[in-house]
């Protein structure tokens, strides 16, 4: 491919998938900059590594695989969050009350309950505390919607671990969410929080 | 197909104290395969055992409906959008690092 060849090419790439590895990178950081900067670092890798695409995935399963392990290079500089395993027994409820956490969105549609920025807030800290392995499927699978299948692909797992890591970190959300107290809520002061 | 309970009858079921008629095990057995019983994986018979289960126990019953709470959230969560000035500054920085190699 001669220069102008890979420079049409990477622009294509670019125009058709920067949103897309903007949002999974703002998912992943958390926040703009950082998000930024993954995209960056993501689309100078792929640039580089352009000639070597053999086409044997789709191009967008390429570009998630180069942001994640561009992500986990960067969380390590950054000396993120320390990465822990989640066990499934400390998510098994012992007492009533533990089954009985709740997520006070009865009646309303994801998107009107997601209208509650504090429910937003304690959603989008939820899924920052997660290890970030746990974090990365959960992101995938759950908020980019692709199959266990492809997240393997990305993530170099089977599908049996890439469900496995879903559970708990779906199990670590719900938790997280409930123990903010939006869980807790008493009716009339379920509806004064989502009005 | 579950029988669905209403908010009051959940904050019954919370401050009578649900009596489990069956073993706790059960519901452990249960918690374990919830995210495929979400995700539509599991074998037919095995998710009509399960629903079985969550119409006779509301604990689990309130437990699978804060789960499929917990990823509607997820998969409907809001993200903000790249402006077009980012974008373009974002792939001038992209190709210049690209050539200082």
């Amino acid at each position: 491919m001669t220069p102008s060849q890979t420079g049409k090419a990477f622009d294509k790439l670019y125009r058709d998938h920067v949103d897309l590895i903007y949002r999974f990178a703002h998912r992943l950081c958390g926040e703009p900059e950082a998000a930024k900067d993954l995209v960056q670092d993501t689309f100078l890798n792929a640039y580089r590594g352009f000639e070597r695409f053999r086409g044997d995935a789709q191009i967008s399963t390429w570009l998630y695989t180069i942001a994640s392990r561009a992500c986990l290079r960067m969380r390590r500089k950054r000396k993120g969050a320390p990465d822990r395993e989640l066990s499934l027994e400390e998510f098994i409820p012992t007492s009533d009350g533990e089954f009985h956490l709740q997520i006070p969105i009865d009646g309303l549609s994801p998107e009107e309950a997601l209208q509650n920025k504090e429910l937003r807030r304690a959603l989008d800290a939820a899924i920052d505390q997660l290890p970030k392995k746990y974090k990365m499927v959960l992101v995938l699978r759950d908020m980019e919607g692709l199959s266990a299948k492809e997240v393997g692909t990305i993530m170099g797992l089977n599908e049996r671990a890439v469900k496995s890591r879903l559970h708990r970190a779906r199990l670590f959300v719900r938790r997280q969410l409930s123990a903010q107290g939006l869980g807790q809520a008493e009716p009339d002061h379920e509806h004064a929080l989502l009005g | 197909m579950a029988k669905r309970h209403t908010s009051g009858q959940r904050a019954r079921a919370s401050t009578t104290g649900h009596q489990h008629d069956h073993g706790k095990s059960r519901c452990l057995g249960i918690l374990r395969q919830l995210s495929a019983y979400i995700d539509d994986e599991l074998a037919g018979d095995i998710c009509r055992e399960i629903r079985r289960h969550l119409g006779a126990c509301p604990n689990c019953e309130v437990f699978v409906a804060s789960l499929r709470q917990t990823v509607s959230l997820c998969r409907h969560s809001p993200v903000p959008s790249l402006s077009t000035v980012d974008r373009a500054l974002m792939r001038q920085k992209i190709l210049k690092a690209a050539q200082i190699r």
